[in-house]
């Protein structure tokens, strides 16, 4: 895979560093970016493009105002946006205060993945994983996920014990870790 | 690497935001002093972006980007504006259209919650509830945008004081809360807003922390219902704040 791209444009944290002085075109670059994942991600949960848009606004406002809420040093800023998005969007389908501080949100992932996330083989890897995963296995990650359900919520929902459904959520976020390193 | 096996399954539930309680206390205790574990939650982050990322497809409109362009650049330029007005006519008003405003909200609430049960009968209305909807959900987000621009207006050259107005329906637990010209707070403290019932305990009713100008509002925080208020209160805790106060109360509610 070409790493071309990673040549001529910033890197995530001189990026970062240059929206920490103000610099609007460095966001608007970072916008360009990853608007579509953290749209997409706030879409899928949330099944309302306004509701999606709002949070879309939110998490990169917040981001403006505080760059110093992601660490550069700690972790990947597409899947740190891709999972403080997540949250964001689950918080507001629950009406929820959020218990996470997401300065504390610490991201272990190939920078590269979600970048090439939309123009590469990388989701069909990962959807391929999803529609290899046992169906209950895959239902019951993506419950907790995209639906925010706690696993005694889903237990209750299904008819499964508890322990079964701890046990499936583990085992369907391994199986998607191990899909890029086997 | 080893990940404590007992912690195995709670971590990704962690994770998830899934754990409550003492469950949630747990793991939380045990990261502090297990770096395996909290590079194992890392991995485990990687993990559900990786998910997220299975999501992928739409893209947002292009109102977006020109929405958060917009914002942005209005930001550096936001200055405090000192008005000089009869502070009880227009801090009366502003109050009032607040009031009426979460009335309006409120209703319209309901009544969407009415017609999401009868939809496929009243389909045909829905289109004017649907804009009367966004109508509501445009002065919620008024009420409670961090770039909303809040203005104190004051009677000569009195400085603008901390003031917070709590507008609470006890029937419903509903609460509106408004706050202006609050101090700022050190990076690890939160403002937490108590309900002060006429017998038993504090009750937490929603944490803030005031934007650049020291405003901030609570919009409908989780809250029992049917209990009445004696009063609201006002401390600062902790970043995660707490389930009782820790700290005497900053700013008490004189009622009405």
């Amino acid at each position: 895979m070409s790493r071309a791209a990673s040549n001529v444009v910033s890197p995530d944290a001189m990026l970062v560093s240059a929206i920490r002085s103000g610099d609007e075109q460095a966001m608007a670059q970072l916008y360009e970016r990853y608007s579509p994942i953290v749209y997409s991600v706030a879409l899928r949960v949330l099944g309302d493009t306004g509701a999606a848009e709002d949070i879309l606004q939110e998490v990169f406002m917040q981001l403006w105002r505080s760059p110093d809420v992601f660490d550069a040093t700690r972790g990947s800023l597409p899947g740190w946006l891709a999972v403080v998005t997540r949250n964001r969007a689950i918080d507001s389908l629950r009406k929820r205060r959020s218990e996470t501080d997401i300065t504390d949100v610490v991201v272990s992932i190939e920078p590269d993945l979600v970048g090439r996330a939309e123009s590469s083989r990388t989701l069909e890897k990962i959807r391929g994983a999803l529609a290899g995963m046992p169906p209950q296995q895959r239902s019951a990650l993506e419950m907790a996920f995209f639906e925010g359900l706690t696993h005694t919520e889903i237990a209750e929902k299904t008819g499964e014990p508890l322990g079964t459904i701890k046990t499936r959520i583990r085992a369907g976020l391994l199986t998607l870790r191990k899909t890029f390193n086997p | 690497m080893s990940v404590h096996e007992q912690f195995a399954d709670d971590l990704s539930l962690y994770a998830l935001g899934a754990l409550q309680g003492e469950e949630r206390l747990a793991v939380e205790k045990h990261l502090k002093d297990c770096p395996d574990c909290r590079h194992e939650l890392a991995q485990l982050q990687g993990d559900l972006a990786l998910l997220a990322l299975s999501a992928s497809g739409p893209r947002p409109p292009l109102r977006s980007r020109e929405r958060l362009m917009a914002a942005i650049a209005k930001e550096p330029r936001r200055t405090p504006v000192h008005l000089v007005k009869r502070r009880t006519w227009w801090t009366a008003l502003e109050w009032a259209a607040a009031a009426a405003a979460v009335a309006v909200i409120l209703l319209l609430l309901r009544q969407n919650t009415d017609l999401r049960q009868r939809v496929a009968a009243l389909e045909a209305n829905s289109a004017g509830q649907q804009e009367q909807l966004l109508q509501a959900k445009e002065l919620t987000a008024t009420l409670t945008s961090a770039d909303a621009v809040h203005f104190t207006l004051v009677a000569g050259k009195i400085p603008p004081q901390a003031q917070g107005k709590a507008i609470y329906l006890r029937r419903t637990g509903t609460l509106v809360f408004l706050a202006s010209n609050m101090p700022e707070l050190p990076p690890q403290k939160t403002y937490e807003l108590w309900l002060i019932p006429t017998s038993g305990a504090p009750i937490p009713a929603g944490l803030f922390r005031p934007d650049t100008h020291g405003s901030a509002a609570l919009i409908k925080p989780p809250l029992p219902t049917g209990v009445e208020a004696k009063t609201f209160a006002i401390t600062v805790e902790p970043g995660a704040g707490s389930a009782a106060p820790t700290s005497m109360p900053i700013m008490v509610g004189i009622g009405e």
